[in-house]
């Protein structure tokens, strides 16, 4: 998943729960699932990722 | 032996080069005394140990193809340690080879260097409308191409922490960059890659795309790709205001962010990228920026999660309440309504009996009165009797009676008994 996608999933749930459209059923597993998105796009923006560091790599090792 | 008719040749002078050489000095001299202002590309530089300039000029056919004059041009190192500094912070651009300049010169001929300028004054203003003129024609090419705007309409990636590096490996704006984007006061985490090119001279060009091209092959790896170089006191320019480099930007697939160093016009390289900021520091503080709204976003997003939790429990609760609110309420009214209800009913029940009941006393007093008037008693006070025959029946008719039976005669204060005679 990309930064751009979580934020825009994160963006929907708080629109719905605002606006009223999401069932008071549905908000455990949607509040679950956003601080999930939260902690996804934290992790981007203060933690060096595998992927990036492999991406690096290569050009230590020349 | 010669090649032409010998009576030709009567008069013919014989010169050493030395004394031929001075002639052409001197007819030089002659024939172009005044100082001249003229207009070249310089097409090398070179300065020696002692400060003195060496230039090349030539003029290009105006096709481009191939040159249509050159000469050489000097500057004295008195000269040129005044009019370098000058010019390049004028023009804003290092006085070196590849720029097209007016210069102030005196036509010179030495015995042994041949034809060569003496330079004397340098005009930076031509040097910058040609500059400009250059890169106008440039920009012209890409709007008719309809290429200049791609690389601004590419959205800039929320998060641009993957940053593809286009920069000399010795320059100091690389690892300024680097420094920048590595303690920046919020803690962002990014990935910068350096992929080498020559960031001055004529090999601009082509490292540089060739570069992108680098990038180009692994697009998806990257977020951005930024151009940097450190800038000196002037710099060198010319190599990023060219067609090819333009349009390869333009094109490209990432946006690109330059921080080239230059202190005046943009170059075209800057018109053609997504973002263009003046320095390596600047472009690391774009990005810093870009990544700052983003965490910005995603602490808002996060607030207002919590905000539209709290505000839709606190609605649902004051729902529920509501509702349990309602619930005896409800009863209430309806227990009202019904006893309201059965009240009236009651009352018209009440109504009804009562008519019901007079109605019926009514008739009750009718029939008594109707009664009284029939009860025998009444009857036999005004006068009338009745006549039991003996089996106990009242006589109706006189055919009934016999001689011989004993009558009852019944009256208001008593019975008689009497006999049938006849």
């Amino acid at each position: 998943m990309t930064y751009e996608e979580a934020i825009r999933q994160l963006d929907n749930i708080v629109r719905q729960i605002e606006t009223g459209e999401m069932g008071i059923d549905q908000l455990t597993a949607q509040l679950k699932r956003a601080q999930e998105l939260i902690a996804f796009c934290r992790d981007t923006l203060y933690k060096t990722d595998e992927e990036v560091q492999k991406l690096l790599q290569p050009e230590t090792e020349k | 032996m010669h090649y032409l008719c010998q009576s030709n040749l009567v008069n013919v002078e014989t010169l050493t080069l030395f004394e031929l050489n001075q002639r052409v000095r001197g007819a030089i001299d002659e024939a172009l005394p005044d100082k001249y202002w003229v207009r070249a590309e310089m097409s090398s530089v070179n300065v020696n140990a002692a400060g003195h300039c060496y230039i090349e000029l030539v003029q290009k056919h105006p096709s481009g193809a191939g040159m249509v004059a050159k000469a050489r041009a000097t500057i004295w190192a008195g000269r040129f340690r005044m009019l370098r500094p000058y010019f390049e912070q004028a023009t804003g651009q290092a006085f070196t080879a590849g720029i097209s300049v007016q210069l102030l010169v005196t036509v010179g001929f030495h015995e042994l260097y041949g034809l060569s300028f003496v330079v004397e004054d340098i005009d930076p203003t031509y040097t910058l409308g040609d500059m400009a003129q250059r890169r106008r024609e440039i920009l012209l090419r890409l709007e008719r191409e309809g290429t200049i705007d791609l690389n601004k309409e590419l959205p800039l990636p929320m998060l641009p922490r993957r940053v593809a590096v286009i920069s000399s490996e010795t320059a100091a704006g690389y690892g300024d960059f680097c420094h920048q984007l590595a303690t920046n006061a919020y803690g962002f985490v990014f990935c910068p890659k350096l992929f080498p090119a020559v960031m001055q001279g004529d090999a601009v060009e082509a490292t540089v795309i060739a570069a992108l091209d680098a990038i180009a092959a692994e697009e998806e790896n990257w977020d951005v790709v930024v151009i940097i170089r450190g800038g000196g006191a002037a710099s060198d320019l010319v190599g990023f205001d060219t067609y090819l480099l333009a349009a390869n930007c333009a094109q490209f697939p990432l946006p690109i962010i330059t921080g080239i160093g230059h202190e005046r016009d943009a170059t075209v390289l800057d018109a053609v990228a997504h973002t263009s900021v003046k320095t390596p520091t600047a472009a690391a503080e774009f990005l810093i920026g870009r990544t700052a709204e983003a965490a910005a976003r995603l602490e808002h997003l996060t607030d207002s999660l919590a905000a539209a939790l709290t505000t839709r429990i606190t609605a649902e609760k004051q729902r529920l309440q509501g509702l349990a609110l309602r619930l005896p309420a409800s009863f209430a009214v309806r227990k009202a309504n019904e006893t309201a209800a059965i009240t009236l009913r009651l009352q018209r029940l009440r109504t009804a009996v009562g008519t019901l009941m007079a109605e019926q006393r009514h008739r009750l007093e009718v029939a008594s009165k109707v009664l009284a008037g029939a009860n025998p008693a009444v009857i036999l006070r005004r006068g009338y009797s009745i006549t039991y025959a003996p089996d106990g029946h009242a006589v109706r008719h006189a055919a009934d009676l016999h001689e011989g039976d004993i009558l009852v005669t019944r009256f208001a204060d008593g019975e008689k008994k009497s006999i049938v005679t006849e």
